[in-house]
């Protein structure tokens, strides 16, 4: 039966409007409005919804690791109310100021130090900042294959076969377990929990490990062991301008817009 | 958008997680999967197909949640079935009709006063949403006079045999299985009465301007057989009718606010997105105070239902606190209802809005479960200690 661990992220709701969210130029950061509800990745959702069926399958054990500064216990609950055996929460002011790739470090520490894997599960990106390179850092700190984007993974004994969605289709792929796999959109709606399941992941114990406890090197977490720079984060002004083309008659209005779309290098 | 709803007093923060947890949950499903379905069923008043969404609803555990675990229940409390049953209403009264039958007048009975054989027969298969039951109490002549029902059972060897009509009987021409309430040489009793029963007819009602999304009809009994395993033993004549009437009225407390929450929103958003006269209407003091006054009485609404929850935890609830918080309740969402439909103008009447649809619901919710003047004699009866619900002779 197949150990997993499914990795993930408790984010601000993406789907809140625009305007709930503000940009604090000086402190280079998004904050949400007051109001906005937090939620776990929606790929990431996804991610638990493909452990599951695989456990469904064959059995085996999930557990589920999520790294933040602050977490809402009956959100980032939501995958043990949905069926995973276990929840370890990652946080330490250590791991604040993280990148893709220090985030990546300490959540393959974690995995290191929880033991015997067989799959690793990832959303295809974080819906927050949408980087999308976390999944393939773990693979890679942890020296195992990955394939990201999967629509569908099958367990097979000793391997893992994967739907892999390409721009025009799909591709399968067979990778060695274990393994890493980000999951997309097109894997289908995860499950939603159930009561029964929101009752037991209520009262279940939650650890949370710090920096030390998963032995991470200081200098590899956090902002210390990021190696992109945030240089600037900005709201973009959105001018619109309206100009009406005129014609004596319908097809000579669409002569002069194809003339200004050229003008334009539009067409 | 994760909905998050009004909550201007932070009740959320009194919620546990489970509770918190167990709401998102229900939202989320009925606004993917229920929600969408509401509208057309209310228009063509073809009741939402309860044989399809009954089992999923039941594989969520939202069917009898507080119902023990052993009958293949959630076993949950009693603020959690109030939070389903606010989620439910909030979509639309008839879905809150349903789980509030299913698990406070089918399950509970049959749970409560049901011998060993028909719980375990019954309570898995509710709990699933495999079967559905419905509540036999009403009768064309007999509503809040309750204590002169027409419907008899007599016994006859090892039979009862019963005579009579029920009628505005939720889930009544889809049930599998209506407990039903008939007057007996020993008073009141319960009986369970299964679908396909021989004298025993159920029929569906239409031409209603209001729960047109839900099933609701009349249940007859002609010379109906049931063998006497079929009696609810441990029922005590109308005090146990009134102890099931305690767990559905509870429901409905909090359905309604789910109502009424689901029109203030609609409302404020509509105020400050419609213009008129230069400038939105939610910028206007007579809209503002309408606005305001939904909010507040919600709000009192919302805090009533919390600690009603936490009372009927306790066990210590009393039937007229269960009479005040319906009564308050079904009347701010009848008040927020209109005062929706109003502030939405001629769009108020139209069903793209949801308030004319649970304005027209709440009329029922008004009437049913103890009327509002019902409600208002049994509270007048705890303080002065004088019943006023019959005229003296």
């Amino acid at each position: 039966m197949p150990n997993m661990i499914v990795c993930v992220k408790q984010i601000a709701d993406p789907e809140a409007p625009a305007g709930s969210f503000r940009v604090d130029e000086s402190a280079n950061q998004v904050v949400p409005a007051a109001g906005v509800s937090q939620v776990v990745s929606p790929f990431d959702e996804q991610a638990v919804e493909a452990a599951l069926r695989i456990k469904d399958a064959h059995g085996g054990k999930i557990t589920a690791i999520s790294l933040g500064k602050s977490f809402v216990m009956d959100v980032i609950k939501k995958p043990l109310s949905m069926g995973s055996d276990e929840l370890i929460l990652l946080q330490d002011p250590a791991f604040e100021g993280a990148d893709s790739r220090s985030t990546a470090y300490a959540l393959a520490m974690a995995i290191k130090k929880v033991g015997e894997y067989d799959v690793i599960f990832c959303g295809r990106q974080a819906a927050d900042w949408d980087a999308g390179q976390v999944g393939s850092g773990i693979a890679e700190f942890l020296g195992i294959p990955s394939v990201t984007v999967a629509k569908k993974v099958e367990f097979l004994d000793g391997k893992v076969k994967v739907e892999r969605v390409t721009s025009d289709g799909y591709e399968v792929i067979e990778v060695s377990t274990p393994a890493l796999i980000t999951i997309s959109n097109e894997l289908g709606e995860p499950r939603y929990p159930k009561l029964k399941g929101i009752m037991a992941a209520a009262k279940k114990e939650v650890p949370t490990w710090t920096a030390q406890d998963i032995g991470a090197d200081a200098s590899q977490l956090g902002t210390a062991g990021a190696r992109i720079k945030l240089l600037k984060v900005f709201q973009p002004v959105k001018e619109g301008k309206c100009e009406i083309i005129e014609g004596e008659s319908p097809e000579e209005a669409a002569a002069n817009l194809a003339l200004k779309l050229r003008e334009a290098k539009l067409i | 958008m994760k909905f998050e709803g009004v909550d201007y007093y932070n009740v959320d923060e009194l919620l546990s997680d489970e509770e918190k947890m167990t709401k998102d949950m229900v939202r989320d499903f009925l606004e993917k999967e229920i929600e969408p379905l509401v509208v057309g069923a209310f228009h063509q008043e073809e009741p939402l197909n309860m044989r399809e969404l009954a089992p999923r609803m039941g594989e969520l555990g939202i069917i009898g949640a507080v119902i023990p675990k052993e009958y293949g229940a959630a076993g949950a409390n009693y603020v959690t079935f109030g939070l389903i049953c606010q989620e439910l209403e909030r979509v639309d009264s008839s879905l809150r009709s349903f789980v509030g039958v299913e698990s406070g007048l089918v399950m509970y009975p049959i749970w409560k006063f049901g011998s060993e054989e028909q719980k375990n027969k019954w309570l898995p298969l509710l709990a699933k949403g495999e079967a559905i039951g419905c509540f036999g109490l009403t009768e064309p002549n007999r509503g809040s006079d309750v204590a002169s029902m027409e419907t008899v059972a007599k016994k006859d060897g090892n039979k009862w045999v019963i005579n009579g009509t029920k009628q505005w009987i939720s889930e009544a021409s889809v049930a599998d299985i209506a407990v039903v309430w008939a007057r007996t040489d020993d008073g009141v009793r319960g009986f369970l009465v299964e679908r396909g029963t021989e004298g025993f007819s159920q029929t569906f009602q239409n031409h209603k301007g209001s729960m047109r999304a839900g099933d609701v009809g009349e249940l007859g009994f002609s010379d109906c057989v049931i063998l006497s395993d079929n009696i609810l033993p441990k029922t005590e004549g109308l005090r146990s009718t009134f102890m099931c009437l305690n767990q559905a009225r509870y429901g409905i407390a909090c359905g309604a606010i789910g109502a009424a929450m689901d029109c203030y929103e609609t409302a404020l958003n509509y105020a400050k997105e419609r213009e008129q006269f230069g400038s939105p209407i939610a910028s206007y003091q007579l809209v503002q105070d309408k606005l305001v006054t939904m909010l507040i009485e919600i709000t009192k609404g919302q805090l009533l239902a919390y600690r009603l929850g936490r009372l009927m935890d306790e066990g210590k609830a009393r039937h007229q606190q269960i009479s005040m918080a319906k009564k308050n309740n079904v009347s701010v969402a009848r008040m927020c209802a209109r005062t929706a439909r109003e502030l939405l103008g001629a769009n108020g009447v139209s069903l793209d809005y949801s308030p004319m649809r649970h304005m027209a619901n709440i009329e029922s919710v008004y009437t049913y479960q103890g009327t509002d003047h019902i409600h208002t004699l049994i509270l007048g009866y705890d303080i002065t200690g004088i019943p006023a619900f019959a005229q003296t002779q």
